[in-house]
């Protein structure tokens, strides 16, 4: 038969590694540009936040498995590298960078207990039991106090192990650069994943779990197996934040960290190998960089969150995939004006949402004994008299009103030239 | 014939659904290499019969032999890996994978990919090798980039047909492979499917009987959920009992 098999028609070796050549050069030169103390550790906690939610992403997007008690295995790896790291204190010959090993193989172990508990149910029953599990974890977790520490979790010092070539890891750069390397390792491999034929099933078992069966395959299997394999990840991350943050507490553990990560995920994007990177590093940002300035981070990570899920399910990911041709092609040109008309709205928008929010927590905060008066949104406002409640909300509803009226024009523009991508 | 065990022997199976029976003792022998063609009006039974074969539900009463190995009450990939592979009447693929990498999942447990988590899908030569024959036989060669959920409805069909039989079974079941395809599509998949199934044994549900007639070595009619005829194509189409039960347009193509 006269044909081009696929193994011939291989993607040149540079094109596939180019995006990890970047990725590693950008990660390497990140402490030359951004290196106060804040931003190190800032960096530190996007790069475990990443392997964390592509650990996620390997049963979410790549799976079809709802996991909301992922942190589980974050924790339970993370709280075994922190007993190693105590062990090498003691005086045990385990150098601080291979840590994090100890935390993937806390996570490999606990999710192939766990994994035979939850691989047998799909969809909906599986998110479930994953929640119901996790809760037990939480629990069994504060009643053993002499593995877990209790309330006040476990610590250990880092800089107190056997030094490896001189080093003893004890400075935040030298950390960093620890935790970027174990990063990109981590990532390389997930992606490493998603080309073997483990991986495709977990794509076929969350296509249709069915089918699978009938090629062959037992789907609750193939569950379980990947199951184990993002347990192990997500382990690893564990073992990368004992050694960043040297501690380990039960809410490390629980459904905070549980739930941080799926919102991480969906605003990155569920569909790509890259998205959750994407949320990882975004969400950081707005939980350290934003949680210096305003208590109400979370509600803006939320109502992110909200706001991806309804209007961009695909996430970040999801909208630079959709756009990515039409740059190509020089298309997007078309698109601005259109897309410009939306931003006055968006803006009134935003500035009226966020005045609401920041004028409420004033409000508590005066009225939990705060000083009165102070600024909103670097406007010096009163959140006890009407006026900056009535501007803010007339904002908000202004704003929302323009872009009901000028988004549906955005859309079209942006179907129009999308047709004309592919036709 | 020689005296080698019966592809597939049906030993008085029976379905029951709470006081509803939905297939009552049936007993059908298949001979190794046959092309066999179950018929009958709707709501017979003929893909209850199916899912029980395959081990998607469990049968109420009999046995089921494949090669003279009982495999009543395995599931179906336990089925799937005796030989057995089937296709669906509602089509039922990987919608947002690739023409491509659904016959490529087709094919993975005859290429001894296993459960592999660190050997990369393409170092396994033949495993591609087979998805993209089939690709070619099933026309979609130039489709093959393209999610499947997002193909025309007579492709879907094809590829429905292709997952089936890219894995190598040598005992094939197809439900109504045909159902929806326009006259040429029709033809084309008919002589895919005698093609494949050259040395295989075939079972099919087929509500168009010129298929039915151009295919099969042998009919059985299912009426009801009882078996009420059986037999070599000729055989069939003069039973009174089928005439009387299997009424309607059909009736009307039987002679």
């Amino acid at each position: 038969m006269n044909m081009t098999p696929a193994a011939t028609r291989r993607t040149p070796a540079l094109r596939i590694w180019a995006p990890w050549l970047f990725a590693a050069a950008v990660v390497l030169v990140m402490p030359h540009f951004f290196g106060s103390g804040f931003a190190i550790s800032l960096l530190c906690r996007m790069a475990i936040a990443a392997v964390f939610a592509l650990s996620f992403n390997m049963l979410m997007g790549q799976g079809g498995m709802m996991d909301f008690g992922h942190a589980v295995y974050l924790g339970l790896g993370g709280f075994l590298a922190m007993h190693a790291m105590r062990a090498a204190n003691a005086g045990l010959w385990l150098p601080t960078p291979v840590l994090p090993v100890a935390g993937a193989a806390g996570g490999l172990l606990a999710a192939a207990l766990g994994g035979l508990i939850v691989a047998r149910s799909t969809r909906t029953a599986f998110a479930m039991i994953t929640l119901g599990l996790a809760e037990a974890i939480v629990a069994l977790v504060l009643m053993l106090p002499r593995l877990f520490g209790g309330e006040e979790g476990i610590n250990a010092d880092r800089s107190e192990g056997p030094p490896l070539f001189g080093l003893n890891f004890g400075s935040p750069i030298q950390a960093y650069y620890l935790i970027a390397i174990w990063a990109l390792l981590a990532a390389l491999l997930m992606y490493r994943f998603t080309l073997t034929p483990l991986g495709r099933l977990a794509n076929a078992v969350r296509d249709n779990a069915e089918r699978v069966g009938f090629l062959g395959y037992s789907p609750a299997v193939v569950r379980y197996q990947v199951y184990v394999l993002s347990g192990l990840f997500a382990g690893l991350a564990g073992g990368m934040q004992a050694l960043n943050d040297e501690i380990m507490t039960s809410a490390n553990i629980g459904s905070n960290a549980a739930g941080a990560v799926l919102l991480m995920t969906f605003i990155g994007g569920v569909g790509t190998f890259w998205g959750p990177v994407l949320g990882a590093v975004l969400v950081t940002l707005m939980q350290m960089a934003l949680g210096t300035v305003t208590d109400a981070w979370q509600l803006y990570n939320g109502l992110l969150f909200v706001v991806m899920v309804v209007w961009a399910p695909g996430g970040l990911s999801g909208i630079i995939l959709a756009h990515a041709p039409l740059l190509r092609s020089g298309r997007a040109r078309r698109l601005v004006p259109s897309y410009v008309r939306v931003l006055p709205g968006f803006v009134c928008a935003f500035i009226g949402t966020v005045g609401l929010a920041e004028l409420a927590y004033r409000l508590q905060d005066i009225r939990g004994g705060g000083p009165p008066g102070g600024r909103v949104l670097f406007i010096p406002a009163d959140p006890q008299t009407v006026l900056p409640w009535l501007v803010s909300l007339l904002l908000a509803g202004v704003g929302l009103w323009l872009m009901a009226r000028t988004a549906p024009a955005a859309r079209d523009a942006w179907l129009d030239a999308a047709a004309g991508v592919s036709a | 014939m020689t005296d080698a065990p019966p592809a597939l022997r049906l030993e008085g199976v029976s379905k029951s659904y709470g006081a509803t029976e939905v297939l009552r003792n049936v007993y059908i022998e298949i001979a190794d290499g046959e092309r066999h063609a179950i018929i009958g009006p709707n709501g017979a039974g003929k893909s209850t019969l199916f899912h029980l074969i395959t081990g998607r539900y469990p049968v109420s009463a009999g046995r089921i032999y494949l090669h003279g190995e009982d495999i009543t009450g395995l599931s179906s990939y336990a089925v799937y890996r005796r030989g057995l592979a089937r296709s669906f009447q509602v089509t039922s693929l990987f919608n947002r994978l690739s023409v491509f990498e659904n016959l490529r999942v087709g094919a993975m447990r005859v290429s001894g990919a296993g459960h592999s988590f660190w050997r990369r899908l393409d170092r396994y030569g033949p495993l591609s090798r087979r998805a993209e024959e089939m690709l070619e036989m099933l026309g979609l060669a130039g489709r093959r980039d393209v999610p499947a959920g997002l193909l025309a409805y007579a492709e879907q069909r094809a590829l429905e047909i292709g997952l089936a039989i890219v894995g190598g079974a040598n005992t094939i079941l197809l439900d109504e492979p045909t159902a929806g395809m326009s006259r040429a599509e029709t033809e084309r998949a008919v002589a895919l499917i005698r093609r494949v199934t050259e040395g295989n044994t075939l079972v099919v549900v087929e509500h168009d009987m010129g298929v039915v007639f151009d295919l099969a070595d042998r009919i059985t009619v299912l009426a009801d959920g009882r078996v009420i005829a059986s037999g070599p194509p000729e055989a069939v189409r003069g039973d009174a009992a089928v005439r009387t039960a299997y009424l309607g347009a059909a009736a009307e193509v039987l002679t």
